[in-house]
C-alpha cells in the first residue's frame, strides 16, 4: 500500500484507523489542519506536521454504490458504497459508507449529516480507509 | 506576439473509433500522421516538431520513447528538430495545443504534427479497469476504498443531480443526444446504433446513479493535427483555425479533495478564456466538450456559460443540444457515442472542432457558417478544466 519512505505519513493514520480513531494532519507551525496527509504543510510549507483526532462529525458531499465493475480485490465486496465527506474540521476525505437499516444506502442523501463509525481491525488491515454512517435525524 | 506569429490549425486526420484489434498502435500513428499532413496540404518533410499525446492501453507503449520511434517510422530522422510527449490525461490535447502555439509564436517550430493513437477498445476490459484504478487515484488514501472511474463518475453525477434537480431521464437524454450526433459521423463507434432514453434507463445499474449505457465504451482511435504559423498558413491556405483564447484550472488530484463536485474548475477556466478571446458564450456556434459521463458534460456546459446553472441536462432533454437544436454540442458523438479513446477522447473532440471550423465536417453534420467553437477538456478524476476557444479565419 505504501511506497518506500511513505510510512511516516501512512503508518500513524492506518494504525489509528485500526484502533477505531480518525486522525487529521495538523501543522505545528501555522496551526492549520490538512488532508490528505502531506510531506509539508500546503499552507506555510513548514514540515512540523503532527496529528489531531477528528471529531468524527461530517456532511456527505456525494456518494456512489458500486454494483458491477469493481476493481480487482473488490469483486466480493459488491455492492459497496463510497462517499466524499466534509468533516467538521474543514477538511474532507473519501471513505466507505455503512449500509443503513435496510441493508442498502437508501437513507443516505447529499448534504446529510454522517459520523465516523470504525470498521474492524481486520478490515482496516486489508483496506485502510475511514467508514461513515448516516446520522438519523 | 503579432498575429502573424500565432498558431494556425491547417489540417486534421482521424481513423474510425471502435474495436480494431488488427490495427497496430504504431501503424495507426503513421496512418493518421499521413492523413493529417495530406489534409494540411503539406509534405511530411515540412514537419519539424512532433508532439505525441500518450496512450493508456499499455505502459510499455507509453514509456518506450515512442515519440521518437514515430520520427523514424515517418522517415524524419535527421530532419526533425524535436519529438516529445505531453500528458495531462483527458485534457492533454488542450495543453498540447497551448504548447504548440507557444513553440510557433516563439519561433521554436514552424510546422508541428500532433499525434495520438489508443488501443483501449482491443485491450482486456478488466486490465483497463485495474489500470485506471492504479493511476490518477491516490494509492495511499483512496485506492483501498475500492474507488473506480465509474464510481468517480457516479460521485459527480449524484452531486450534479442533487444540485440541479435533474431526473434520471434527463441525465439519460444526454446520451441520446450524443448518439444522434454519432449517427451522422462515419468515424463514430456507435454510428449504426440508435439509442432511446428508455434503453438507457433499462440498462443495468453499474454504480448508482450511473446506468451501464451512461458509462463510456473504451475504444481504439487515432487523431492527428498539423499546426503552423498564421503567416505561413496565409501563403498556402484560404482558411485556417486560430486559438482565440484559453483558460484553465486544476481543481484537485484526489476526487475526495474536490470542494464542489457539481462545479469543478470550469467557471474560472471559462472566464479566463473568454476574457482573452474578447467574446463570450453567446457568440459560440458550437461546443466540443469532454463528456465521459452525462454529468461531466452538463457541469462543464454550465461552467462554460453555455447552459443556465442547473439547466444543462434539462436542455439536453428538450433537444437543445441535438442536431437541429439551439447549440450543436459534441457533433462527433462525443466520448459517450464516438468512443472513449483514453486521452484521445478529448483529442477527437478538438479535431471535430477544427474540422467544423475549416468547413470539412461532411454534408451530414457540418454546421453552416461555423466560425467560433468552445472546446473543453478534463483529465484524471476531472482534476482540471481546460478551455480552448477556437475561431475560423479566412484569408
Amino acid at each position: 500500500m505504501s511506497d518506500p519512505g511513505m510510512e511516516p505519513l501512512t503508518r500513524p493514520y492506518y494504525d489509528a484507523l485500526g484502533r477505531g480513531e480518525l486522525l487529521i494532519q495538523h501543522c505545528g507551525s501555522c496551526g492549520r489542519d490538512t488532508m490528505y496527509p502531506r510531506h509539508r504543510c500546503p499552507f506555510c510549507y513548514e514540515a512540523e506536521l503532527g496529528w489531531v483526532r477528528a471529531s468524527g462529525a461530517g456532511v456527505l458531499h456525494s456518494f456512489a454504490v458500486t454494483r458491477f465493475g469493481a476493481p480487482t480485490g473488490f469483486e466480493s465486496q459488491t455492492p459497496y458504497a463510497l462517499g466524499v465527506v466534509k468533516l467538521a474540521e474543514g477538511v474532507q476525505v473519501l471513505g466507505r459508507l455503512w449500509p443503513d437499516g435496510d441493508g442498502g444506502w437508501g437513507a443516505y442523501r447529499c448534504d446529510a449529516p454522517v459520523r465516523f463509525r470504525p470498521a474492524s481491525e481486520d478490515e482496516i488491515a486489508r483496506r485502510p480507509v475511514p467508514w461513515f454512517a448516516v446520522v438519523h435525524q | 506576439m503579432s498575429d502573424a506569429d500565432e498558431a494556425a490549425f491547417i489540417g486534421v486526420g482521424e481513423l474510425p473509433s471502435g474495436r480494431h484489434p488488427n490495427r497496430p498502435f504504431m501503424g495507426s500513428l503513421v496512418d493518421v500522421a499521413v492523413a493529417a499532413v495530406r489534409d494540411a496540404g503539406r509534405s511530411m518533410s515540412d514537419i519539424d516538431t512532433i508532439l505525441l499525446i500518450p496512450c493508456l492501453h499499455s505502459p510499455a507503449d507509453q514509456a518506450d520513447l515512442v515519440f521518437s520511434r514515430v520520427v523514424e517510422e515517418l522517415g524524419l530522422n535527421g530532419r526533425a528538430k524535436a519529438s516529445y510527449m505531453i500528458h495531462s490525461g483527458g485534457s492533454t490535447s488542450d495543453n498540447t495545443m497551448r504548447t504548440a502555439a507557444g513553440l510557433i509564436a516563439s519561433g521554436h517550430a514552424r510546422n508541428i504534427l500532433v499525434l495520438q493513437a489508443e488501443k483501449w477498445g482491443s485491450a482486456p476490459v478488466d486490465e483497463m479497469i485495474d489500470m485506471l484504478t492504479a493511476n490518477g487515484i491516490p494509492r495511499e488514501w483512496e485506492k483501498p476504498s475500492g474507488l473506480s472511474f465509474n464510481a468517480v463518475g457516479a460521485l459527480i453525477t449524484r452531486r450534479y443531480m442533487a444540485a440541479s434537480g435533474s431526473t434520471a431521464a434527463e441525465m439519460a437524454s444526454v446520451c441520446v443526444a450524443l448518439r444522434a450526433w454519432a449517427r451522422l459521423n462515419p468515424n463514430a463507434m456507435y454510428k449504426d446504433k440508435p439509442l432511446t432514453v428508455d434503453q438507457v434507463l433499462a440498462s443495468k445499474m453499474v454504480c448508482d446513479p450511473l446506468h451501464a449505457l451512461e458509462c463510456p465504451m473504451l475504444a481504439d482511435g487515432a487523431v492527428g493535427f498539423v499546426l503552423t504559423s498564421a503567416a505561413l498558413a496565409r501563403r498556402s491556405h484560404d482558411r485556417w483555425v486560430r486559438i482565440a483564447g484559453s483558460g484553465g484550472r486544476v481543481s484537485h488530484y484526489s476526487i475526495g479533495q474536490e470542494r464542489d463536485l457539481a462545479v469543478l474548475g470550469w467557471p474560472e477556466a471559462a472566464a479566463e478564456a473568454y476574457e482573452q478571446a474578447g467574446w463570450g458564450a453567446d457568440d459560440a456556434d458550437l461546443a466540443e466538450v469532454y463528456d465521459s459521463y452525462p454529468a461531466v458534460l452538463s457541469i462543464a456546459l454550465e461552467g462554460l456559460g453555455l447552459a443556465k446553472p442547473g439547466e444543462a441536462a434539462r436542455t439536453f432533454a428538450a433537444g437543445g443540444y441535438s442536431p437541429g437544436g439551439r447549440l450543436p454540442v459534441n457533433t462527433n458523438g462525443g466520448l459517450l457515442s464516438a468512443g472513449h479513446t483514453g486521452v484521445g477522447g478529448g483529442t477527437a473532440l478538438l479535431a471535430e472542432a477544427v474540422r467544423q471550423l475549416l468547413g470539412r465536417a461532411g454534408p451530414d453534420r457540418q454546421i453552416p457558417g461555423a466560425s467560433r467553437a468552445v472546446c473543453g477538456g478534463s483529465g484524471g478524476t476531472y482534476m482540471d478544466s481546460q478551455v480552448l476557444l477556437l475561431e475560423g479565419v479566412t484569408r
